[in-house]
């Protein structure tokens, strides 16, 4: 009747009915006055048909009409549903609720109470059994594993209570372990009792059912998670739901749908009708929302599909949240800027400190531990090393000769410096330090403590002062005033005026003056000459001669001065320095040698070549002032054989006397030499005198 | 069957400033006794709901509760309201945290068949357990009908002497609950006038010890939040309350399913109505302590500037 209505209301789906029609030529069901009622086969059909079969009798009875029965899996209750064959069905409420996600009923019209045993009830759970020899099944959590028979995922005593129950307990049954659908109860606990599977889903009621027919079964199998629960009449492992629900399709019409309902509330639990299917009653519809829930919490159809959450729905929901996330967030990026710019300027910064210190001409270093851990161009330079990495690690002795000019072993000088600065004092040295090459630097070194990261030991700042060329100008001066200390001649200085100011050693022992004396006085200077020598000095820029003195004591001294003015830095002459030494002796050696060059030394006569020099004189002299000169040449006869007779010394002495008496004879002016041998000559200057000198001479030979 | 029984417990009051306080990492013990307003909270211990930090302490009758809370053994407990304002009164402050259920005709005053109005109450004998809820409920339906407890003969027994009270012509009248109601009424007594006619009046609820209100918050606010995970279970999948229920108490789940329905479990927005500032529970403790002072039922007005608080209910259900 009603799908006819159907057809004309959606031609589509009419085509698609028809189509099905075809291909399924089955009885229609809804025949006028007719009504059909699918049941779930939930046994084997024919147990299932024989139960509702009283009850389809009872309901013809009492509405008037022709109620059938008609015993349906699953699957073919979903095809008759689509295709309206059934005018009502009964069906486990997991089932259900799957039909209904799929197609619009009108809705619950009754909920199904069970009798057993006098007790009623209008709950349905789960039962999980296994064999009772299995002992190694006890507890929920032994299923682990296991292998398990069910009768389909959409028995919710056959399957979703005890999934429930199992993933409450931490055991993902669809996961962990192999699940066989059998497609009814009776299957289930046959597959159990044969061994092909370890545990059996069956739903409230069945086990109880196939005890009556066999009490076999009693000891054969367990229950696992018994629940027992009072005032309830199956065994149970599972929470309850409401049992089955009866559901007329939309295309019934009230009036059969009224006839029904009251019938079917009418039902007495004693009614034979009833008696036979074990039902006690019908009840209003119960409130199946705990089934929902149930299959919403194992995420099983027709509540499979993870509800699609869009970001409005997040954003809807956890608004304050994501706004002090926002919130938080922009503060971050805010600060991250702000500390990004000045991380920059800073690092900008520490840029130019290190170029400054990088670039600053007094060599610096730092130090920590005992290595260098940083250091400037100016130091690389001074230490004339290739680079900065040279040096670095380095500790600072490397660089130092062994031991320092001062006699330390260079580390332990070193270390004694650091260990003062350790403690935070400013250590101050004189350092030698010795490049590659050999040559040697002379630094002014200044270590001061830095503390840096809160470190209890603090690093070391070390800088140098490059004193090598004072160390030089020093090592001079030195060696001058050595110089001017030790010298033998004698030293002295004077202002502008000749008075001394500074004198030396040797001044003090060839004048006698020591320096305390002398300073405040005049040096000793020419007598003729005196300061006048100085006025030369300083007109010529030097002065040198030889001159008589006397010491402190009086004692003549000849003395050869050199006297050297001293111009300052303006040009002008500021002081003399004069040096001198003692020639006396010189002189008297000169005097002495002269002497034996001129005169024999037998007979203290002049020798031949200064008679020679004299007679050249005198004749020059004669010749000028026209005068004569007389030249007497004397030999001796017989002189050899006093010599072979009485020696060589009488020979002398005879000389000698011979010498003696010429020389009475003669004057002053004229002049007796001895030629050599026993030959001399006497030269006579005949001034204004005649012939009489001859006379005296006359007399003599005698 | 003693839920509501009080026992005069001044002395156990004295002890409870002795004894030591419990620690940060103790769990709120919480006093408890089976009636069905309280049965949530059972549910939600049955089936791991309540975490470590909340430990329920089973009583058999609301005076355990009361006696654990006065001597200072218990942190919070499941009360009437009036139980709860007679525990205030003797000096344990406490604070009413959730409202677990409302009577709509749990209470009822039945009376023998010729009386047919409160009135004709005048100068019979009813039996009442005065110094229970059942006394609030006598004094409420005597003031309803513009009786005092003068007019009428009070006999004062615990609930589950009535019957054989009944039986033996001791009353003609008795203010009870059930079960004991079923089995008067089994006994020929008739239903005058129960609670469904004083509505929003006679209360479970929560109650926490200000003392563990300060330095607890946490475990209470378990603790409400488990006695709603089981409200939901309760309501939700009934059809497996009912059996468990049944099986604590060891009755029919038929019963079961007629007591229920004699009680309002109010869901989380009906909470928030009934805790607010001046709201039901504050006005009903306002004027109940009047009722038992003026009485003579309760020593003296526990001062309160509010006795309810809603800071401890979960933001939202589930």
């Amino acid at each position: 009747m009603s799908w006819l209505s159907v057809l004309a209301g959606n031609p589509g789906r009419a085509i698609a009915l028809l189509v099905l029609l075809v291909l399924a030529p089955l009885p229609v069901a809804a025949e006028a006055g007719s009504v059909t009622l699918g049941v779930l086969g939930y046994r084997p059909d024919p147990l299932v048909m024989a139960k509702y079969q009283p009850l389809a009798d009872y309901l013809s009875r009492e509405t008037g009409r022709d109620i059938t029965i008609r015993v349906l899996a699953q699957e073919e209750m979903d095809r008759a549903v689509a295709s309206n064959r059934i005018d009502f069905f009964l069906t486990n409420p997991a089932h259900f609720l799957m039909i209904r996600s799929e197609r619009s009923l009108t809705g619950v019209l009754a909920t199904l109470q069970r009798d057993w045993n006098g007790i009623t009830t209008g709950s349905i759970g789960g039962v999980i059994i296994a064999r009772a020899g299995r002992s190694d099944i006890q507890a929920l959590e032994d299923l682990r594993g296991k292998s398990i028979a069910t009768p389909g995922l959409h028995y919710l005593g056959g399957y979703q209570a005890q999934a429930l129950e199992l993933q409450t307990a931490g055991l993902d049954i669809r996961r962990d372990n192999r699940i066989i659908y059998l497609g009814n109860h009776d299957r289930v606990v046959r597959a159990v009792l044969a061994g092909d599977t370890d545990i059996g889903f069956i739903r409230t009621g069945v086990l109880e059912e196939l005890l009556q027919e066999d009490p076999g079964l009693e000891t054969a199998l367990k229950v696992i998670n018994a629940q027992n629960l009072r005032g309830y009449p199956f065994r149970l492992s599972t929470r309850l739901y409401p049992e089955w629900p009866l559901v007329s399709l939309p295309h019934v019409d009230s009036r059969t749908i009224r006839q029904i309902a009251s019938a079917l509330f009418a039902l007495e639990p004693d009614d034979p009708a009833a008696v036979a299917a074990g039902l006690a009653s019908f009840a209003p519809p119960a409130d199946y929302q705990s089934v929902e829930h149930l299959t919403r919490s194992l995420r099983l159809p027709p509540y499979d599909q993870v509800p699609q959450v869009t970001w409005l729905d997040v954003l809807h929901q956890y608004r304050l949240w994501v706004a002090v996330v926002t919130v938080l967030v922009l503060l971050l990026l805010a600060t991250s800027i702000w500390l990004g710019r000045k991380k920059r300027q800073l690092s900008r910064e520490s840029r130019r400190l290190q170029e400054l210190v990088a670039s600053w001409p007094q060599p610096m270093l730092m130090i920590r531990g005992r290595a260098l851990s940083d250091c400037n161009r100016a130091a690389v330079e001074l230490l004339e090393c290739r680079s900065a990495a040279d040096m670095l690690g380095q500790p600072l002795e490397r660089f130092s000769p062994e031991v320092q000019p001062d006699g330390q072993d260079s580390a332990r000088k070193l270390a004694g410096l650091l260990q003062r600065v350790q403690v935070g004092d400013v250590a101050q040295s004189e350092w030698l330090f010795g490049r590659e090459d050999g040559s040697h630097v002379w630094v002014d070194m200044t270590l001061a403590p830095v503390y840096e990261n809160d470190d209890d030991t603090p690093s070391v700042l070390c800088s140098w002062y490059n004193i090598t060329r004072r160390k030089q100008a020093e090592e001079r001066q030195r060696l001058a005033l050595k110089v001017f200390e030790n010298a033998r001649e004698a030293i002295f200085i004077t202002d502008a005026h000749g008075v001394v100011i500074d004198t030396n050693e040797a001044y003090f022992l060839i004048t006698g003056w020591d320096r305390n004396t002398a300073i405040g006085r005049l040096p000793p200077l020419p007598v003729d000459e005196g300061s006048s020598i100085l006025v030369a000095a300083r007109k010529h820029g030097v002065w040198s001669g030889e001159f008589a003195s006397r010491n402190r004591d009086g004692r003549r001294l000849i003395l050869s001065l050199t006297l050297s003015s001293v111009v300052d830095e303006q040009g002008e002459k500021s002081h003399f320095v004069g040096v001198f030494s003692d020639i006396t002796r010189l002189k008297e050696t000169e005097k002495k040698l002269r002497t034996m060059a001129h005169y024999d030394a037998l007979t203290n006569l002049p020798n031949r070549v200064l008679f020679a020099e004299r007679l050249q004189q005198a004749m020059a002299q004669a010749r000028r002032q026209d005068y004569r000169l007389a030249v007497l040449y004397i030999d001796l006869d017989k002189f050899k054989p006093v010599n072979d007779a009485f020696g060589h010394d009488a020979g002398d002495q005879l000389l000698v006397e011979v010498a003696r008496r010429l020389r009475t004879v003669l004057r002053e002016e004229d002049t007796l030499a001895r030629l050599g041998g026993d030959e001399f000559a006497a030269m006579y200057q005949a001034k204004n005198t005649g012939r009489n000198g001859y006379c005296g001479f006359s007399g003599t030979g005698s | 069957m003693h839920r509501r029984r009080f026992l005069q417990l001044s002395l156990a009051a004295g002890l409870a400033a002795s004894l030591p306080g419990c620690g940060r990492g103790d769990p709120l013990r919480v006093g408890i006794h089976p009636w069905i307003g309280y049965e949530p909270l059972y549910l939600a211990e049955e089936f791991g709901w309540l975490p470590d930090t909340v430990q329920l302490v089973k009583g058999s009758a609301a005076r355990d509760s009361m006696s654990g809370l006065l001597s200072g053994q218990l942190d919070a407990a499941a009360l009437t309201l009036d139980e709860a304002l007679r525990v205030c009164s003797t000096g344990v402050d406490l604070r009413l945290v959730a409202v677990t259920n409302v009577s709509v005709g749990a209470d009822m005053l039945l009376v023998r068949p010729d009386i047919t109005a409160i009135e004709q109450l005048k100068g019979r004998a009813v039996g009442v357990e005065l110094n229970g809820v059942s006394g609030v409920m006598l004094l409420h339906l005597l003031e309803r009908a513009g009786l005092t407890t003068g007019d009428i003969s009070v006999v004062d027994i615990p609930v589950d002497q009535h019957l054989e009270a009944w039986n033996n012509g001791l009353i003609d009248a008795s203010v009870c609950y059930q079960p004991v109601a079923a089995r008067l009424e089994q006994a020929g007594a008739v239903s005058l006038f129960d609670s469904r006619e004083l509505p929003d009046t006679i209360f479970d609820v929560l109650a926490v010890t200000h003392r563990a209100e300060g330095r607890q918050p946490g475990p209470i606010k378990d603790l409400v939040a488990g006695h709603f995970a089981g409200y939901r279970y309760l309501v939700r999948n009934l059809h497996d309350a009912v059996y468990r229920i049944a099986t604590r108490q060891g009755m029919a789940p038929e019963l079961i399913r007629q007591a229920l329905a004699t009680v309002m479990l109010p869901d989380l927005a009906a909470n928030q109505r009934y805790l607010a500032k001046n709201g039901t529970i504050e006005t009903t403790a306002i004027r109940l302590a009047g009722l038992l002072e003026r009485e003579g039922l309760m020593d003296k007005h526990p001062e309160h500037e509010r006795i309810a608080s809603q800071q401890f209910l979960p933001r939202r259900a589930e």
